[in-house]
């Protein structure tokens, strides 16, 4: 007996049982569906991560004193050391700034809640490390530095939220932090989209560029300097500038080995984040995967419930002359085209659950077409690995028996 | 068209050994139709597994129109139960799902004939059997002599040495038994080679020989004497007398009786 006769046999007992053979591939297509759903979102948000952070700009530095260690006075990062880095690494740097962050509110239209923003203070060059996109207006220059002017450059989100338009350049601003103080709106930059920015519970507060100049004296920091912004050129060896970096800062504060400063790498987060979301992928979809296991051992049970079923059959088609490989062959088809259509079935299903929940969370899912293949491929093994022992109890029957059995 | 020698089986059942087989001799010509017969237990059907290939002998020469088939392998014995041998069993044995032709088909697609042929070749077998206006109805659809006759169509289609029937009326009407019965007389006069087994002495008289099986072992072979036996036992009696006193039962008959008076003309062969 050829394969396209085993096939059509096959075919034609799914078909027999119907409901029993769609109960039978549940488990696989809950499965699959269930894998390729993670999967698929799984690769969606890290190549929206991987976009994120290409805007955000990924030969960004982040300099700062280290969280873990104890840091006395004298190791604290002051602005002859922003001007020593700029110095010694001038080949290298893109752009950079002093940066001091904050936070503050702004009251609502008509008696609303006030909003929450987060003020953050750049200097002229801040446009040049991440990418801003204005709409209106322009970013911090270099005099609004220089004469701590409370300028700021706002979300267009934020200001469609308190004017209902876009367009407020020269509109006045009042924020409190601390004390209260009025702005003018320079610039209008587009709110950025971020992958968890619409999922319900994870808004972020808006963020209001303003001169670092004027939250330092806002602040009344003094020398210190909380944190630099940097951003390399293109070609710049990172993890070379960074250990420079600590190296000269330690220099100069006289704590060589003493870890106390970080550099925080846009690079390097983004690998962390990447193996977090690659871990978190595999683990939820091995998880996943069990279902699979489940869902070969109910197309096993099936199977053997189908050959002591057609025992007799068994026995008429080896009478015949059926070779035991040719019984064998017709439950094994049989058991993989179970298999094979739930794992078909799943795939839909798991694309549809993908793209159900892309919508809520707004991270557009990402299938590829090899995900789909391994996928069939895999539900075509789970229906050889679980179909093989039933079909071989059903190639090892004896005729005479099994022409006997009622 | 076969030859058996010393066929001897032996089912080993751990502590008794059964011996539903002893020595068996048995010789069938080609266009021949051998009835069977013999009690439940007598060895008959274990004769009929081997004889089908279902089973293997433990002892003994089975040759099987020129193919020594004692020796095979498995799937040898499944290539000759495929080509030499059409079997027609008692419950019909028809796959439910399929139709009258697929079922007809079904020995050809194992022994790989190919489609149109396969076609054909079964619509002539169910033909044969005057169902050429059935092809299209599943078993349940069919009478059982219908289903029957579908089943020996099946048994036809592969054009065997020989075709087994294992107690092929059992399930059946009398009406239904005279028309295969006739089906069959008729496939013989047409060279079909047939042995057929049974428990029913009115089947196995529209054989041209009848066997009879007792404890594993032919008793007799002689259908004269088996249908003597049973319409005429005092006269079968004498005639084994006779024979004891060295004559013929030829002269037996002659001399005590005008004529052997048997039914229909059954003896007179």
């Amino acid at each position: 007996m050829n394969f396209a006769e085993s096939f059509k046999i096959a075919l034609d007992a799914i078909w027999v049982n119907k409901m029993r053979s769609l109960l039978t591939m549940l488990g696989i297509i809950i499965g699959i569906s269930s894998v390729i759903a993670v999967v698929a979102l799984g690769s969606g948000s890290e190549a929206v991560i991987g976009q994120e952070f290409e805007s955000f700009g990924v030969n960004r530095l982040f300099v700062t004193t280290s969280y873990s260690e104890e840091i006395t006075s004298r190791d604290r990062l002051n602005h002859a050391d922003v001007d020593a880095i700029e110095r010694s690494f001038s080949e290298v740097i893109k752009a950079m700034t002093i940066s001091v962050s904050g936070s503050g509110q702004i009251k609502g239209r008509q008696n609303q809640d006030p909003i929450s923003v987060s003020l953050n203070g750049v200097n002229e060059r801040y446009n040049g490390i991440e990418d801003i996109k204005l709409l209106h207006g322009r970013f911090l220059v270099e005099s609004d530095v220089k004469a701590k002017r409370a300028a700021a450059v706002v979300d267009s989100g934020l200001a469609t939220e308190l004017f209902g338009r876009t367009d407020v350049v020269g509109e006045r601003l009042t924020i409190t932090s601390r004390t209260s103080m009025s702005y003018i709106i320079v610039g209008v930059y587009e709110a950025p989209m971020t992958a968890f920015s619409n999922i319900p519970g994870f808004e972020m507060p808006k963020t209001i560029h303003v001169p670092y100049t004027l939250l330092e004296r806002l602040y009344g920091v003094g020398d210190r300097v909380n944190g630099i912004e940097i951003n390399l050129v293109m070609d710049a060896d990172q993890k070379t500038v960074v250990e420079d970096l600590k190296a000269l800062l330690e220099r100069r504060h006289d704590n060589i080995g003493q870890e106390k400063y970080m550099v925080f790498s846009a690079e390097e987060q983004l690998e962390t984040v990447n193996r977090v979301l690659g871990l978190l992928t595999t683990v939820i979809g091995a998880i996943a995967a069990i279902s699979l296991i489940v869902g070969g051992i109910g197309v096993m049970n099936i199977m053997l419930v189908s050959v002591t079923e057609r025992t007799r059959e068994i026995g008429i088609r080896k009478a015949l002359g059926a070779k035991r490989k040719d019984i064998l062959m017709q439950f094994l088809v049989e058991a993989v085209i179970v298999a094979l259509i739930g794992g078909v079935i799943g795939t839909v299903l798991g694309i549809a659950f993908s793209y159900g929940i892309a919508w809520v969370i707004k991270i557009p899912p990402s299938t590829s077409l090899g995900t789909i293949l391994l996928a069939w491929l895999f539900s075509a093994g789970v229906g050889v690995f679980f179909g093989i022992y039933p079909a071989n109890k059903a190639a090892k029957l004896d005729p005479i028996e099994a022409l006997r059995y009622e | 068209m076969i030859d058996i020698q010393g066929l001897t089986k032996i089912y080993d059942t751990g502590s008794i050994q059964v011996e539903a087989l002893r020595s068996v001799d048995f010789h069938v010509e080609e266009g021949d139709f051998v009835a069977i017969i013999g009690a439940s237990g007598s060895g008959k059907s274990t004769l009929m597994n081997i004889l089908g290939c279902l089973d293997r002998p433990t002892r003994g020469r089975y040759v099987l129109d020129g193919v020594d088939v004692s020796s095979l392998s498995d799937p040898q014995l499944a290539v000759i139960r495929n080509q030499k041998i059409g079997f027609v069993f008692q419950s019909f044995n028809l796959l439910a799902r399929v139709n009258a032709i697929k079922n007809v088909e079904l020995p050809l697609i194992y022994g790989r004939v190919h489609k149109a042929e396969r076609r054909q070749r079964a619509m002539e077998a169910l033909e044969r059997v005057g169902l050429a206006d059935r092809i299209d109805h599943k078993p349940n659809e069919l009478s059982g002599g219908q289903k029957q006759r579908v089943a020996i169509a099946r048994a036809l289609v592969t054009r065997p040495a020989i075709i087994l029937a294992d107690e092929p009326t059992g399930n059946l009407d009398s009406h239904s038994t005279e028309e295969i019965m006739q089906i069959f007389k008729r496939l013989n006069d047409e060279g079909v080679t047939l042995i057929i087994v049974t428990h029913e002495h009115e089947i196995a008289d529209n054989a041209k020989r009848i066997v009879t099986f007792k404890d594993g072992a032919i008793v007799t072979d002689d259908r004269k004497k088996v249908i003597n036996e049973r319409y005429w036992p005092e006269l079968a009696a004498y005639v084994t007398d006779y024979e004891a006193a060295g004559l013929s039962a030829e002269e037996a008959s002659s001399d005590k009786c005008s004529e052997p008076v048997v039914p229909s003309g059954e003896v007179t062969q």
